[in-house]
């Protein structure tokens, strides 16, 4: 099967810097995948999801070199800084994870079902009808990953998604990840919480300084 | 490390809190109490109410019934700013706290509001390892260095009582130490330190008390010894 990202000594420099944030990636990502990428703080983690997915340098600016070809249709993505995806224009928990969708024109009915299924597989049923600006930390975060699946991506990135998380929470939600990429999607997942990503990971990536210093299975790069 | 300018700590109780958002109740009739200088992990699972719990104690969210107290100061006779005297409360989204142009400003606005001078800024850049970024937008920094910057301006404020909600979240190991090294130092020179939290590690290294929160009430409350 063919890859849906494909990078080749690709670089990414943020606008109004000299230095880039990333350099010299050179890796794949599959349908099916689970890749947990990991690294130091400021190790270019989160640079890495965005690239992927596309949103960098397309929503960030800055500077792309390199080769990334892509087939990624749906991208989703989960910030570290979940409180910053909230729309602010919906009432309840039902319509802020129903907004992805409706945005997109996807018909109605296929809007509701798909917000209906993000929402049970993200176990945010019961909040349906909160207002997002009184959820907690780790509601949040369930909801914002509801959001994300409700627009169905083929490729899903998620930056520490479970650090707001109880530990029942946290695991439910690296074996929701499985479920997902056994389904069909490609899943990144940023995270400094090595032992849980290796339980739920197919695939893992350390980086240093802005390059990814190994690649290969959670056991061998995580260990 | 020398020892860290903080106030005396405070004791706070909750008395018989009962508080709701629309339609749904989020605490029920708690009572607690913590001792001047008690260091308590406030733990439980997400929509426990740990956070609005201890919102009430900066008069951010009021409850429907109760009393909350800090020291002598009965929270609901006192504005918000006039809490933060006592209380330093270092918010779960650290974004919510940042917005000054350097890492310096933002971690001097809060000590220079209370008119309690601005000198021990950079020792707490210091401390926590921050001060190689003080010239640095806050923005410009990963998430859990903008979270690091929120804890030292919370920090620097010297509170008699600290709140630290989810202060580790997405930290790695080396981040999680210095934490942990503040609160230590701080709880040595009598602060009160309260803090959310679902990392063990950190649980373990600072907490001499677990209170768990479990659909809005005190499911169960202990003492425990803090790991060497």
């Amino acid at each position: 099967m063919k890859p849906i990202v494909r990078l080749r000594g690709a670089s990414f420099t943020y606008p109004g810097v000299h230095v880039p944030a990333l350099h010299g990636l050179d890796f794949e990502v599959r349908h099916g995948e689970v890749i947990a990428v990991t690294g130091p703080i400021g190790a270019g983690t989160t640079t890495l999801l965005l690239v992927a997915a596309g949103f960098a340098p397309r929503l960030t600016g800055g500077t792309l070199a390199g080769e990334r070809e892509s087939l990624v249709a749906r991208p989703g993505i989960v910030f570290a800084t979940p409180w910053t995806q909230l729309t602010g224009l919906c009432h309840s928990v039902f319509a802020e994870v129903a907004f992805g969708p409706a945005s997109h024109g996807v018909p109605r009915e296929r809007v509701l079902a798909a917000a209906q299924r993000a929402m049970r597989q993200a176990q945010v049923e019961h909040l349906a009808e909160r207002e997002p600006s009184t959820l907690s930390g780790g509601e949040l975060q369930r909801v914002i990953v509801a959001s994300a699946l409700a627009l169905e991506p083929d490729l899903l990135a998620l930056d520490d998604p479970a650090a707001e998380l109880d530990p029942a929470a946290a695991d439910a939600l690296y074996a929701l990840l499985r479920e997902v990429a056994e389904a069909g999607a490609a899943v990144l997942v940023a995270t400094p919480d090595v032992e849980r990503a290796a339980k739920a990971a197919t695939r893992a990536l350390l980086l240093e300084r802005g390059r990814v210093v190994r690649d290969g299975t959670p056991t061998e790069v995580l260990a | 490390m020398s020892a860290v300018a903080a106030a005396a700590g405070f004791p706070v109780r909750w008395e018989g809190v009962r508080f709701g958002y629309t339609g749904t109740d989020v605490l029920h009739d708690v009572s607690l109490a913590i001792g001047a200088g008690e260091s308590v992990a406030l733990l439980g699972p997400n929509g426990a109410g740990k956070t609005t719990l201890t919102r009430m104690l900066m008069g951010l969210a009021r409850p429907r019934a109760g009393r909350v107290s800090v020291g002598d100061w009965d929270v609901a006779a006192k504005r918000p700013h006039e809490m933060a005297r006592r209380v330093g409360y270092a918010f779960q989204h650290a974004d919510q706290q940042l917005f000054a142009r350097t890492v310096a400003d933002d971690v001097a606005f809060g000590p220079q509001r209370l008119g309690i001078g601005a000198d021990q800024v950079s020792d707490v850049l210091r401390e926590l390892g921050l001060a190689e970024v003080a010239g640095r937008h806050p923005y410009d920094l990963p998430a859990p260095l903008r979270k690091l910057v929120s804890l030292a301006g919370v920090f620097a404020m010297q509170p008699g009582v600290l709140v630290l909600d989810e202060p580790t979240a997405g930290f790695d190991r080396d981040l999680r130490g210095r934490v942990v090294g503040a609160l230590r130092r701080r709880s040595e020179a009598g602060a009160t330190v309260i803090a959310i939290s679902h990392d063990l590690a950190l649980v373990r290294a600072v907490a001499q008390r677990e209170v768990v929160l479990e659909q809005g009430r005190i499911a169960a409350d202990r003492r425990v010894s803090p790991s060497p």
